[in-house]
């Protein structure tokens, strides 16, 4: 076991690098001199040239990424171009927003997507499946910024059961930060819920068939102890994967979602760093959403053997 | 096993009693009416985008500020926007981009990914470099990638589509590799290399054909996730430049009015969502009719 956790941990890093090395070069070919924009525009050449070795950027491409990466393992992310605060800082401050409403998503999609997969799968071939799954096709069809819209307009505007639009801190109390949630959570989860239903669907309808399974039903088992405990546990794997793969889907959504909704998080963040061509952010971004992608994944592998104990390494 | 109309067609060309091949079309259609449906619905879509100057749009990017946000009427069919260009005009014309990106991106991407991928499963000592690059690029989240090298480059369609497929590239050639690698141990390819088959005929006589039927599900596939992903480059700024018609552009422009005038945003959403939904039933159809086992899981 610990050979495979010091395994997994290792082969994360040629990963780490490699987004490390793309998104370093993402600055390094980026437009624009960043010696030319500090000297601004009453410098000679000679001013220019001064604060571009002083900055080290005439060093070599390879040895300028050293000691990025140096900097960037000790959480120096660079300056933002256009706030002139540390990124890290910029990080900070927009990370409660987006951590909330991506821990409220995941919630809200498993207890959603896994019993309406579980049910699809042991009612296969009714209604309630071919709902279920014509559901899953128009959550991967209909892209998060029209969910957005669609719910925003029905709940905040014309019923006026939830706020339209912005975020009210965990601090503020639990139910404010709720309610300016709820609708953004159900419009980031629809395409994970799709995913994350079709794929327990398909895990559980290979489930249902092992003989075990008709065992249980045999000796008198209650239904929904042999969908939930006994099948369900057996699917788990593929289930457990999709979530973390789909965390994905989450980041990228994340993105379009806060637009919408005018939440000040990290895809606000992301969006604006776009706009303004503010490199150093979009890099920070980039590479604390990848890092974050891959330790959930690395995480999830680990937890395999508590899922499924049949799992030795 | 329901095969496929293409390929078996032209495996069994002399067959004077069987039904025709237009019969067999027809079969295949009504057994599988995602392909149908979908199929139709992309068609139709196409058409559109093609024939959008005569489907009684007028210019897109004309402004007319004396009638800017006009609610949907006889006269402006879905409305006018902030600068008074006809949305309906626009909607149309954005058939064109959302098509051209998601068909682009999905031929290149493949070809791309197959390329890579075919060299991944054949040269060995390649093998372990390339995958772990395409573990590293599939740890960025595509949007974000696709976010990233757009932000390098200036909005323009050729831009978004190679943003795109540099982002969808690492899906296909890990796709092709598995395939590769699992025909690689059967019997048959075995045969032909001990038979000293060279390996270019066995890549085209043996490996090609079979990745053809995860290839065009995966295809499809790509070219909804592709439209999407346009679509949100364009809303948030970072794709196709403002001035051309995009479904997504359109959106991004109905942003500040969308409490007032909610159907600036509604066309272009009910039809960006309905391309996407005809090219995944289409993608499901194909992905159960070329592979029955599959079918049952999925």
């Amino acid at each position: 076991m610990l050979a495979f956790v010091v395994r997994r941990i290792v082969t994360t890093i040629p990963v780490m690098a490699f987004v490390a090395l793309f998104v370093f070069s993402l600055l390094y070919i980026a437009p624009g001199d960043p010696a030319a924009i500090i000297a601004g525009d009453q410098a000679s050449p000679a001013d220019v040239e001064r604060i571009r070795a002083s900055l080290g950027l005439d060093r070599p491409y390879l040895v300028r990424f050293a000691e990025w990466s140096f900097r960037v393992v000790q959480g120096d992310l660079g300056t933002s171009i256009f706030t002139s605060l540390p990124v890290t800082q910029l990080i900070a401050q927009r990370i409660e927003p987006t951590v909330s409403l991506m821990i409220l998503t995941l919630i809200f999609a498993v207890i959603v997507a896994v019993p309406m997969g579980v049910i699809a799968a042991w009612k296969a071939g009714s209604w309630i499946d071919k709902g279920a799954m014509a559901f899953a096709v128009l959550g991967f069809s209909v892209p998060v910024f029209v969910v957005g819209y669609l719910l925003a307009w029905i709940f905040a505007l014309k019923l006026e059961w939830l706020p339209v639009q912005g975020y009210t801190p965990i601090s503020a109390g639990f139910w404010p930060w709720l309610k300016n949630l709820i609708l953004p959570a159900i419009t980031l989860g629809l395409v994970y819920i799709a995913l994350i239903a079709r794929i327990t669907r398909a895990t559980m309808l290979e489930v249902l068939q092992q003989d075990y399974v008709r065992t249980a039903q045999a000796k008198g088992v209650a239904q929904k102890d042999v969908l939930f405990l006994h099948s369900l546990k057996n699917a788990a794997v593929p289930i457990v994967t999709i979530v973390g793969i789909g965390i994905a889907l989450l980041i990228g959504g994340a993105v379009v979602t806060e637009s919408v909704f005018a939440i000040p998080g990290l895809g606000r963040l992301t969006v604006d760093a776009i706009l303004r061509r503010d490199y150093p952010v979009i890099q920070g971004v980039v590479l604390m959403f990848s890092l974050v992608y891959v330790l959930v994944n690395l995480l999830i592998d680990l937890t395999y053997t508590l899922v499924d104990p049949r799992i030795r390494y | 096993m329901v095969a496929p109309a293409g390929p078996v067609v032209a495996a069994e060309p002399a067959k004077p009693a069987g039904p025709s091949r237009a019969v067999r079309f027809r079969r295949y259609l009504r057994r599988h009416p995602s392909v149908a449906i979908g199929g139709g619905l992309l068609v139709l879509m196409a058409l559109i985008g093609i024939f959008a100057p005569l489907l009684w749009t007028v210019d897109p990017t004309a402004i007319s500020p004396a009638r800017r946000t006009r609610m949907p009427s006889e006269l402006y069919w879905f409305g006018t926007d902030m600068l008074g260009r006809d949305v309906y005009s626009r909607v149309i014309y954005g058939a064109r981009v959302s098509l051209l990106v998601g068909f682009s991106v999905a031929i290149l991407a493949s070809v791309v990914g197959l390329t890579i991928g075919l060299f991944a499963g054949f040269v060995r000592w390649a093998d372990g470099i390339i995958m772990r690059i395409i573990d590293g690029m599939m740890s960025i989240p595509p949007i974000l990638l696709a976010i990233a090298l757009m932000a390098l480059t200036r909005g323009s369609i050729q831009n978004v589509i190679i943003a795109i497929t540099v982002a969808e590239i690492p899906r296909v050639a890990r796709l092709v590799r598995g395939v590769v690698l699992s025909l690689r141990e059967q019997p048959y390819v075995e045969a032909a290399v001990a038979n000293g088959a060279r390996v270019p005929r066995i890549i085209f006589r043996h490996i090609l054909p079979n990745t053809f039927a995860p290839m065009s599900v995966q295809a499809t596939y790509i070219c909804a996730s592709a439209m999407i992903v346009e679509a949100i480059l364009s809303f948030i700024g970072a794709g196709v430049p403002p001035s051309t018609p995009s479904w997504g552009n359109i959106m991004a422009e109905g942003r500040a009015l969308w409490q007032v005038r909610p159907h600036i945003i509604l066309f272009p959403a009910v039809f960006l969502s309905l391309t996407v939904l005809a090219v995944n039933l289409l993608g499901d159809g194909l992905r159960d009719s070329l592979d029955p086992r599959l079918a049952k899981s999925i």
